[in-house]
């Protein structure tokens, strides 16, 4: 059977027809500026549980937005609906709001036109391959737990958009983007709640690493069962890459500049001085093969690379478009291809790195984390899916998992041994590159009963 | 000719499902539109009118599921649509280990309205914004306080819902929501104070029933006293939970483990399973004999009283824990025979046209006692009174929680007397419904919606009301928040 032969995905708005619709609404526009944005999608997802398929989705869904603008009154409408008239009342919709809005004090007109930088958005294979390789690699996935008698619990994802920008000075970008997704727990159905984890995402559905991810989720299940109690307290952790992410996705969110000026932001007065350790650097490294990196953003900014924490020091903050014309900032740097690196790490895996560990905690995941005080950035949150006491080098017992309290602004202040930045990609923090890492001192404020 | 019907999309979708054999089908044809205005720091910094449309089909082909959906709601898109359904069905079917079996449901043929005295849609706009804009200015009136919002949300649902054996539903619902926050700065410390109308399935009069100039002056004063408050000592005490803050933690503690597709493993990838598993009901003690938290989508006002779910199951009222005992679950009609049920109890929703029913929490509140709020306070010697939402985490079993507040009162010797900051207080679930020691009676009973409960992968927001009157708990760890001066 063959889903893509029967059932031809639809056709997905072309940069040409995108730029039509922009044409006819800013022609049926009267505002003094008209601004466009488009996401046409389709995307599917295999889901499965208890070694069966529980959910099998395929939804398209294309959404126009306009913003019409009178001087610095401005309003904004969106349908989903591309026909003439549903376009036409979008447009009246906005006209409308942005007649009777108040005017913004912090109202810019759209960005300049610019060329965009072109980038590796798509991928063929993603596109051509979307229902069938879902339920191949769920099955395959399925098929590795059931030969270990363990239960298998995941997603196979896979998407395609078609995603513009475009105003009526001339601005214009549209790129086609694609992703897919693996994400695969393995419980070891002892009865105690032993879990292991893995996942990837990648433009390229080629690029999930479906087996590979699976035998180390089947791993870290069957290391899990029986696992010890530990008392909370303070311990020197490894951080896997994927709860080095969560930490981090929240410090990045923190990095708002309108928050900074206004005194609200954890880094308040501190833009230039060494908010971690010295050897930690952030940069946005959009080209990046592994990562998903874009020509343009929503507001019509391109995506290009920057440094923000450089050495250990804070250079950069995320600006809106007012906050940075009010501070001279020229150019908006974007973060959605973040890359986090350990100055001189040369460590290949977490196993190697592992050796040069007397004791610590070995963390797989962090779970539901939120901000307990942003004043410093203090998180709390649940260890997740393989937590393990290591000794001289060696994964000694699986331990119950752990609520930490901690702030990554005071744990990151001293980094141990890390490994080279790889994939890390959690449900919460979406993807980035980024090391394991022992850190001295790590805050566990009680423990849960499995 | 004039454009198709809804009636006859849906036809032509079933008519397809129905020739392939497929045991089930149904289809949801949806329209929304959701209006947003939002103010921030004494400005109108967005104002969205948001109109969202599409279909989506479900097939039960030979025991399991699949699922397409469209917005390109078309002559062309909706056999299109269907077949595929059927098609991933069929794919879903080839590596089954079990098969899904429906539980019975009678079939039904009618219209379910939201009622509304006032419609959102048809405020002006200036009215609106001029509101949001006065009461910042009354936010920004204080001194101290550096950053303001305050919002009006409004949504209208008309959907169509259609299964092959026979039921067709028609809705028009509506939700109306306002929030207001004030952030005080104070010696290089900052702390947010926040007003939140509850999520009701009303229209624009609720807006127009709230003070909300009255509102922005408590919320500033108490922002300011807020940051200025000392913070917390570590320590055991008795809490006093407010209705707003408790709704919170029946959500997370409560109604997540209630979920029987959690339970059952359904969620084990992403948001968890649960510790109530299904030999626990009838026998395991969740709280003290002072707990009930009883289910009750038929509530009107409330967001999960639809009249029917998206199973076409009819809205329910049951008890999840009666007198302490866990008793109860939220189902739907895939799940509920697996523990015996012969019925759904009509907890599957999906949070759009494009998005695949799953099990959802029902609107849980907490049983009203016999004691004022006072007489709850009174019977404190050294204790907290914790309004609004903060800070919250639970693992993925919801054993081990964690909550904040968005305002804490110390209570000494049965008084309310200053304020605190930075209070968290974290426990085990069933030990801390256990140290329930009172709850306030039916008068001081109050009711707040959720509509951004994440489940589900993709990830899908739910939306359900909790109700409660303040509750009384012995002896809760409590920690500082933060380790800043």
């Amino acid at each position: 059977m063959s889903l893509s032969d029967s059932n031809p995905w639809p056709k997905m708005t072309s940069r040409d027809e995108f730029r039509f619709l922009a044409d006819m609404i800013f022609a049926r526009s009267s505002g003094d500026h008209t601004m466009v944005t488009l996401h046409d999608e389709r995307a599917g997802t295999t889901r499965f549980a208890d070694n069966r398929v529980i959910q099998n989705v395929d939804a398209r869904r294309g959404l126009l937005t306009a913003t019409v603008s009178f001087g610095r009154r401005q309003g904004t409408a969106s349908t989903t609906d591309f026909t003439a008239g549903a376009v036409q009342d979008m447009v009246a919709r906005a006209e409308r709001i942005a007649r009777a809005a108040p005017e913004d004090p912090e109202y810019l007109p759209p960005p300049d036109p610019q060329p965009f930088p072109v980038r590796e958005t798509a991928r063929e294979e993603t596109i051509a391959d979307g229902p069938v390789r879902r339920h191949e690699y769920a099955n395959e996935a399925v098929s590795l737990c059931r030969m270990e008698h363990l239960m298998a619990a995941g997603i196979v994802s896979s998407s395609v958009a078609s995603v513009g920008v475009a105003a009526d000075n001339g601005l214009f970008g549209c790129e086609i983007r694609t992703e897919a997704q693996f994400s695969l727990t393995v419980q070891a159905g002892d009865g105690t709640g032993a879990t292991g984890w893995s996942a990837s995402a990648h433009r390229s559905i080629d690029r999930l690493k479906i087996q590979e991810r699976t035998l180390a989720a089947i791993d870290k299940a069957k290391r899990s069962r029986e696992a010890r109690d530990l008392p909370p307290g303070d311990y020197p952790v490894v951080l896997e890459p994927a709860a080095v992410a969560g930490l981090w996705s929240w410090l990045i969110r923190a990095l708002d500049a309108k928050s900074y000026e206004k005194g609200t932001s954890p880094f308040a007065g501190r833009l230039g001085s060494r908010i971690v350790d010295k050897q930690l650097t952030l940069s946005n490294v959009p080209n990046h093969a592994d990562l998903f990196g874009v020509g343009f953003t929503s507001e019509g900014l391109p995506s290009e690379p920057s440094q923000w924490i450089e050495d250990g020091r804070l250079k950069q903050l995320a600006y809106d478009r007012f906050t940075a014309r009010a501070h001279g900032i020229k150019i908006i740097p974007t973060l959605e291809s973040p890359v986090l690196s350990v100055k001189g790490a040369s460590v290949g895996s977490v196993r190697e790195l592992l050796k040069q560990i007397d004791r610590a905690v070995l963390v797989t995941n962090l779970w539901y984390i939120r901000s307990v005080n942003l004043r410093d950035l203090t998180l709390t949150g649940m260890t997740r899916d393989g937590t393990f006491l290591v000794e001289n080098g060696q994964i000694v017992c699986p331990v119950k998992n752990f609520r930490f309290h901690e702030s990554p602004l005071r744990v990151f202040q001293d980094v141990g041994v890390a490994t080279v930045p790889v994939e890390a990609v959690t449900p919460e923090a979406g993807k980035m590159l980024a090391p394991a890492m022992a850190l001295p001192r790590f805050h566990f404020s009680s423990v849960t009963r499995f | 000719m004039g454009s198709p019907t809804w009636d006859e999309f849906a036809e032509l979708a079933l008519a397809r499902v129905r020739r392939s054999g497929a045991e089930y089908g149904d289809i949801r044809i949806q329209r929304s539109v959701t209006g947003h205005v939002r103010g921030e720091d004494g400005r109108i910094a967005s104002v969205r009118d948001a109109e969202d449309g599409g279909f989506g089909v479900r097939v039960l082909y030979h025991g399991a599921w699949g699922f397409a959906a469209s917005s390109v709601l078309s002559l062309e898109d909706v056999p299109r649509v269907a077949d595929l359904a059927v098609e991933l069905a069929k794919h879903s079917a080839s590596i089954a280990t079990e098969k899904v079996r429906l539980v019975e449901e009678p079939v039904y043929c009618d219209r379910v309205v939201t009622a509304v005295r006032i419609d959102p849609h048809t405020v002006p706009l200036e009215k609106k914004t001029g509101l949001l804009l006065e009461t910042m200015g009354t936010l920004h009136g204080r001194p101290n306080i550096v950053r303001s919002t305050a919002e009006i949300w409004w949504c209208r649902d008309r959907k169509r819902f259609q299964s092959t054996e026979g039921t067709v539903l028609d809705f028009d619902l509506s939700a109306v929501n306002g929030s207001i926050s004030a952030t005080a700065l104070f010696e290089g410390r900052f702390a947010t104070r926040s007003f939140n109308l509850p999520y009701l399935r009303q229209g624009y009069e609720l807006i127009e029933e709230t003070r909300w100039s009255e509102e922005a002056i408590r919320v500033a004063r108490e922002a300011v006293e807020k940051v200025r408050a000392p913070a917390v000592q570590d320590g055991v005490y008795d809490l006093v939970l407010d209705p707003e803050h408790l709704s919170l933690t029946i959500h997370e503690s409560c109604g997540h483990p209630s979920e029987l597709d959690r339970a059952l493993g359904y969620e084990a990838n992403y948001a968890g399973t649960s510790f109530l598993t299904p030999e626990k009901r009838g026998t395991f003690r969740f709280g003290s004999p002072r707990v009930t938290l009883l289910a009750d989508n038929t509530e009107p006002g409330t967001l999960a009283a639809t009249g029917y779910d998206d199973d076409g199951v009819e809205c329910q009222m049951w008890d999840i824990v009666r007198d302490g005992v866990f008793v109860g679950y939220c189902t739907n009609r895939e799940v509920a025979p697996k523990i015996g049920e012969t019925r759904s109890r009509g907890s599957n929703r999906a949070d759009g046209w494009g998005s695949v029913p799953i099990v959802r929490i029902a609107n849980i509140g907490l049983e009203p006692g016999e004691q004022t709020l006072d007489q709850l306070v009174a019977d404190v010697k050294r204790g907290i009174y914790i309004e609004g939402h903060g800070s919250y985490s639970i693992d993925q079993r919801r054993y081990n929680f964690q909550f904040g507040g968005d305002a804490f009162w110390l209570i000494e010797n049965g008084r309310r007397t200053r304020m605190l900051r930075d209070v968290i207080y974290h426990g085990i679930t069933p030990e801390f419904w256990n140290s329930c020691d009172g709850v306030a009676d039916r008068s001081f009973r109050r009711r707040y919606g959720f509509i951004t409960c994440g489940k589900g992968q993709p990830v899908q927001s739910g939306w359900m009301t909790h109700a409660a009157s303040p509750a009384l708990f012995r002896r809760v760890h409590v920690i500082r928040g933060g380790e800043e001066s």
